[in-house]
């Protein structure tokens, strides 16, 4: 019951302050303090006015850059958990695959946008590369230090047992690392529909909520495209959601789930 | 040379510092353990006495001499699965409940299934957790974590049960109940016990022999045989023969 309590409490401040802050926006308090016009900045009643218009448009836009993100999310971290596992198989070789990714997360978006604009030619495909390449490095570092950072001795246990490999890695080093996964997964979602959009302002489609941000920011429509941007954080909120809620269920047995 | 029991022959291991300096953990080792019987090797931190537990499990290559174990050397032991081994902490696996981290070694050592869970619950019943099989690691308190690593490794049945100071993280009155636990379990059919520790009571309580080892570098200072009689209960600790051999190892250390 307490613990009930406590839960709704941490969920009401958050509430209040962003109905607060809707509500400051709303009556121009944030115009008066930022020195904006409104047509800088629409009022939210203006962006719910052009969503309700636009919203089928909206929803298949949505459905382009989200389709994108979580097919270059799955591709990134399938490729970036496979790099770990094989730099821990044979540390050797794998330990340079590891410097490579490395260096590959360090390559902004921006850049990698108009790189794979030339690679591919349709504007999905290049959007599933760019994710591709930003995913991997979040869950290709994560992964190598789940299934690496072991507790002292649990390892040795497993030698005393005349485990092989194979059963050190499913029985051991997969599951410590489970949790590492849902942080990469975590960090990927942000980041593949950050991509995703990004990777559309750069591509010549014509679809998709970054085309739909940038063409309509282009043709003044400000609250259309501030509606575009309501899309695309509430599309990132539900993906982050069902991802926390697959971990809570996943791994119960975790002091981040305590 | 005889192929029963274990036999340390001039045994040595060397190390490099963290200023590259060679550390000699351990000095020209030899004493033989007998098949059946429980030996602690006792001494203050920094004598080898894990070191040498280590090089028995497989876990460390010496640097000079032998180990022979049934005529076979330490890896071939291990490869045949006839260890089982106790840390200083639990090393539980936290995605595994009580029953299933008991579960872990047989599940590798193939047992049945139906056989691996009798011996569970058998065991969950010796070391007095009945109620918690179903709890995952982080509900317990430290010391049924560690009565669970007891569990598990006496669930393997093995040939060589070796244990890596067990008891030394629990208060002193668990540690006296799983001290004569132990014994009891082991009386069934005795198998061999290698266990380290730096406890003087402890190790006159439960051993048969104790090889008393001193550190810088580590080597074997005295073997005292503990003639006491078995079975062995906790009352024991509360007379004079007993303190006579505590009292006889801890002279041996003043002369160190």
């Amino acid at each position: 019951m307490k613990q009930k309590v406590e839960k709704i409490e941490k969920l009401i401040l958050p509430i209040l302050f962003g109905v607060l802050l809707i509500f400051l926006w709303q009556a121009g308090f944030l115009h008066y303090i930022f020195k904006l016009k409104v047509y800088q900045l629409p009022l939210p009643t203006d962006i719910v006015d052009s969503l309700r218009m636009n919203f089928g448009k909206a929803l298949y836009d949505c459905a382009i850059t989200i389709s994108g993100a979580i097919i270059g999310m799955a591709f990134g971290s399938f490729l970036g958990f496979a790099i770990a596992a094989i730099a821990t198989f044979f540390p050797k070789w794998g330990y340079g695959g590891m410097v490579v990714v490395t260096a590959l997360n360090a390559i902004p978006i921006v850049a990698l946008s108009p790189i794979m604009n030339c690679w591919f030619s349709s504007g999905m495909a290049q959007k599933i590369g760019v994710v591709t390449v930003v995913c991997m490095a979040a869950m290709a570092l994560n992964a190598y230090s789940g299934l690496n950072k072991l507790k002292p001795f649990s390892i040795d246990l497993m030698y005393t047992a005349a485990a092989d490999k194979w059963t050190i890695f499913t029985k051991l080093r997969l599951p410590n690392c489970l949790p590492h996964i849902f942080t990469a997964c975590k960090i990927n979602v942000a980041s593949s529909i950050i991509a995703a959009i990004i990777s559309e302002y750069f591509a010549s489609s014509t679809a998709g909520l970054g085309f739909g941000i940038k063409d309509n920011l282009r043709k003044a429509e400000m609250s259309t495209g501030w509606s575009y941007i309501v899309v695309a954080s509430l599309a990132g909120v539900v993906l982050y959601s069902i991802i926390v809620i697959v971990e809570r269920n996943a791994i119960k047995w975790h002091a981040s789930q305590r | 040379m005889s192929s029963a029991g274990i036999q340390i022959r001039d045994l040595s291991m060397t190390y490099n510092g963290k200023s590259g300096e060679p550390i000699t953990a351990l000095q020209n080792i030899n004493f033989d353990i007998r098949e059946g019987e429980f030996i602690s090797l006792l001494g203050p931190s920094g004598c080898g006495k894990t070191t040498l537990l280590r090089i028995i499990a497989d876990l460390l290559k010496p640097s000079s001499g032998d180990i022979s174990i049934l005529g076979k050397t330490p890896r071939e032991i291990r490869l045949q699965q006839k260890y089982g081994i106790v840390f200083q902490s639990p090393v539980l696996y936290d995605w595994r409940t009580v029953r299933r981290n008991i579960c872990m070694p047989m599940e590798i050592m193939k047992i049945p299934k139906k056989e691996r869970t009798a011996r569970i619950t058998k065991m969950l019943e010796v070391v007095g957790l009945e109620d918690f099989g179903y709890k995952y690691p982080f509900e317990l308190s430290g010391g049924m974590q560690q009565r669970v690593g007891i569990a598990r490794a006496l669930a393997l049945d093995p040939d060589f049960l070796l244990m890596d100071e067990p008891f030394s993280a629990l208060d002193e009155f668990t540690r006296e109940k799983l001290n004569e636990d132990l014994l009891n379990i082991w009386s069934k059919d005795k198998k061999t016990v290698i266990f380290v520790t730096h406890n003087i009571p402890e190790a006159v309580f439960l051993s048969d022999r104790v090889v008393v080892l001193s550190p810088h570098p580590g080597r074997v200072s005295a073997i005292v045989d503990i003639d006491l009689p078995r079975p062995r209960k906790n009352a024991l600790r509360e007379e004079a023969i007993f303190y006579e051999y505590v009292a006889k190892i801890r002279k041996s250390f003043e002369g160190v």
